[in-house]
């Protein structure tokens, strides 16, 4: 086997997960959130690779891809979202956008 | 033939079903007289059907089915007219008698604000009874039975806007809807056992004899209900609440009689159920004597006559109970007869006094009204059973079939037959002296006005007419000792029992014991109530016990209403009030409360929720962890 062991990768995979949970949590800019959310995702995606590759099981990489999917369409929906609040003029920090408080 | 039948039970229909598609379209005279018309034509129906079953030979009965009317597995239940010996002569005497009385309301009701009401209903109620006594199975019995209880409902509470009406009208159906359950119940028997209700020859035998008691006990309570016995009697006198002719129809020719015709119709369950059968005896015997100790001392004209009724209907039971169905069916005929005619002639007076009905301020009205004199005497003699008049054939052969089981219970059945005889002569000569002799009291001055010069209009002085001619010589058609055609068409349908078939000489010694017995009432009631020789005897206690009938309604008043209703007050206050009534408003109050607490979560900031999530998954992480 070439490279370093597996759990390596899922160390990187986690915390690049914690990081972008870390950003969803504390940063206020949409977009920002929405970058964080896409790290959460590729860590995801890394941990499903690096696993199928040491199990010898070819399902993580279908996950994987059908992980992208969702992501690229998330992306869509979120920056389409970032683009309507724009033209509205609203601000784009999460904080001030809290409407639905019960 | 069954055209006949089909004709007779639906005539009346048509007659209910035109007056009330028609409405206020068509004057009032003109329902009075589609429903006169009906029940005219359901009459010559029945004379049809009665006609063709005389031409056969043998006449054994012939069943009619319309179609299936309820099947459920092995069960079915045709809409299906049974014609034979037994509900012909029903059918003749359901609809002639009420044909007559129909007739009569023309007059009474003549003025009335909602007569074409009363004509729907009039007509409805003669379909029902017909319905019930040619119904082809029990379960049609039952529906007609039904709907006898439903129109006797609306016409003893036709004058809605008084509320004694209203209340009598809730009585009569609620004592009747208990007598229903409990056929109800025999009928479920009945199918659980045998899988059919239909009167095909021979129904419910080989039952097991548990279950044939209980049927008869059963049909026995529906009877009773129906026919007014002790100890659901309650609701008959209460029932002349409602308008004369109703009176007359429900105690002549429908209605209260019906009882007798189940327990003739059902005689082979009964006679599988010999106790029970002779428990029906004993009912009718009680009946006749409380009955007509209770008549003694009313004093609205209805009631007295409501009473004879009871006690009548008592001797029919006794027949019917004893095992002389035909002896029982024959005082049906004769005692329709006659009790119409009494309500009709009592109706006449009535009217003629604008409403008057009680009986101390009558003294004298036969001066003014000699024809509904005479009438009434005519029915009066009849119903004590004094010969040649029809009460007298029919009375007779009920007493004579008690002396015939010769057993000791035969022997008290004769010897409440012979009082109640004595009892029927003193409380309906009462009610004559009272009434109608000597010189017309201020009160009858005063008040008594005619109709148009006559004393009331000929619709009602026809049918009373008629019924006086039949009153005197209907009983003429058997004379038991002599020549009996009535038990001999019965025969086939209703034989009498061997035990209670008389021999000449008892027939000839119960006849004389009850003429008798009949005279010494109305020498005393002359003695007491017209030559004032004797006086009433003064018996506070026992004057008291019979003006409240028993106490009948006291008890069924402490017995059932008074523990129901202190139940469900306490069910109201210990339950209802804290426990229903609060639960609504708690349930919203708590509601409101939660809501308010949950909200709190709802901060709508992204980064709670995002937290939420992740500490939730994180929780999930660990739990896996520790449960590996």
């Amino acid at each position: 086997m070439l490279g370093p062991d597996v759990a390596w990768y899922v160390a990187v995979a986690a915390v690049l997960f914690g990081i972008g949970a870390l950003g969803v949590l504390i940063r206020r800019n949409t977009l920002v959130v929405l970058l964080s959310l896409e790290l959460m995702l590729n860590a995801g995606n890394l941990a499903l690779i690096a696993l199928s590759r040491h199990w010898h099981n070819g399902s993580g990489q279908i996950f994987a891809l059908a992980v992208m999917a969702v992501a690229a369409s998330e992306v869509c929906v979120g920056l389409g979202l970032v683009v309507a609040l724009n033209r509205r003029r609203l601000s784009l920090d999460v904080d001030t956008l809290s409407e639905l408080r019960g | 033939m069954t055209g006949g039948a089909w004709l007779c039970l639906l005539a009346p229909l048509g007659g209910t079903s035109l007056i009330t598609l028609c409405g206020t379209r068509i004057p009032r005279v003109a329902a009075a007289w589609i429903a006169t018309t009906s029940v005219f034509v359901a009459f010559g129906g029945a004379v049809w059907a009665f006609v063709s079953l005389r031409s056969q030979n043998g006449h054994r009965g012939e069943f009619t089915t319309a179609w299936t009317w309820l099947e459920s597995g092995n069960f079915h239940a045709g809409l299906q007219l049974f014609v034979d010996p037994l509900s012909t002569v029903m059918m003749l005497i359901v609809s002639g008698v009420g044909g007559l009385i129909v007739l009569y309301s023309i007059g009474y009701m003549d003025g009335d604000d909602e007569e074409r009401r009363y004509f729907a209903y009039i007509s409805f109620f003669v379909f029902s009874m017909l319905l019930l006594v040619e119904g082809g199975n029990l379960l049609l019995l039952l529906a007609g039975w039904g709907l006898v209880g439903l129109s006797s409902y609306l016409l003893i509470g036709f004058w809605h806007e008084r509320p004694s009406a209203v209340e009598a009208a809730k009585k009569a159906f609620v004592m009747n809807a208990f007598g229903d359950a409990t056929m109800a119940l025999a009928f479920f028997i009945l199918i659980a056992h045998t899988h059919s209700l239909s009167f095909v020859s021979g129904f419910g035998v080989g039952l097991s004899p548990t279950a044939v008691n209980l049927v008869a006990l059963g049909l026995l309570g529906g009877a009773a209900a129906k026919s007014a016995q002790i100890p659901l009697q309650t609701w008959l006198p209460d029932a002349m609440e409602g308008p004369t002719p109703v009176s007359a129809l429900i105690h002549a020719a429908t209605m209260v009689t019906a009882g007798v015709y189940l327990i003739a119709r059902t005689h082979f369950i009964f006679e599988q159920a010999r106790t029970v059968e002779l428990i029906a005896a004993g009912t009718g015997a009680l009946t006749l004597l409380v009955a007509g100790l209770i008549a003694l001392v009313q004093v609205d004209i209805k009631r007295v006559i409501a009473y004879s009724t009871m006690s009548q209907i008592g001797y029919m039971f006794l027949g019917a109970g004893v095992g002389a169905y035909s002896s029982g069916m024959f005082h049906l005929m004769t005692h329709a007869f006659f009790k119409a005619l009494l309500f009709m002639t009592a109706g006449l007076a009535i009217h003629a006094l604008a409403g008057e009905q009680d009986i101390r301020n009558m003294r004298g009205l036969g001066r003014l009204m000699p024809f509904t004199k005479w009438c009434f005497l005519a029915g009066a003699l009849a119903l004590v059973g004094i010969p040649p008049f029809s009460g007298f054939f029919s009375k007779d052969s009920i007493v004579a079939s008690t002396a015939a089981l010769g057993t000791w219970y035969g022997w008290i059945f004769w010897v409440c037959g012979i009082a109640g005889a004595f009892l029927t002569g003193l409380y309906t000569f009462r009610l004559w002296f009272l009434v109608f002799p000597g010189e017309p009291s201020p009160f009858v001055r005063e008040h008594h006005h005619k109709h148009h010069g006559r004393e009331g209009a000929w619709t009602m002085l026809v049918p009373v007419g008629v019924l006086a001619v039949l009153a005197t010589v209907g009983g003429w058609l058997q004379w038991s000792p002599q020549w009996h055609p009535f038990s001999d068409w019965l025969e086939p349908a209703a034989r009498t029992l061997a035990v209670a078939a008389p021999t000449n000489t008892q027939e000839y010694y119960t006849s004389v014991a009850t003429v008798l017995a009949g005279l010494a009432g109305i020498a005393v009631a002359w003695a007491i109530y017209s030559e004032r020789k004797l006086a009433i005897p003064a018996a506070p206690f026992w004057r008291r016990t019979l003006e409240h009938k028993f106490w009948f309604d006291e008890l069924y008043d402490a017995v059932f209403y008074k523990p129901t209703a202190a139940f469900a007050a306490a069910l109201r206050r210990e339950f209802e009030e804290p426990v229903v009534l609060q639960t609504g408003p708690d349930l919203g109050r708590t509601t409101l409360e939660t809501g308010g607490f949950v909200r709190r979560i709802q901060t709508g900031l992204l980064r709670t929720y995002v937290l939420f999530l992740a500490a939730g998954a994180a929780g999930v992480v660990l739990a896996f962890l520790i449960a590996k």
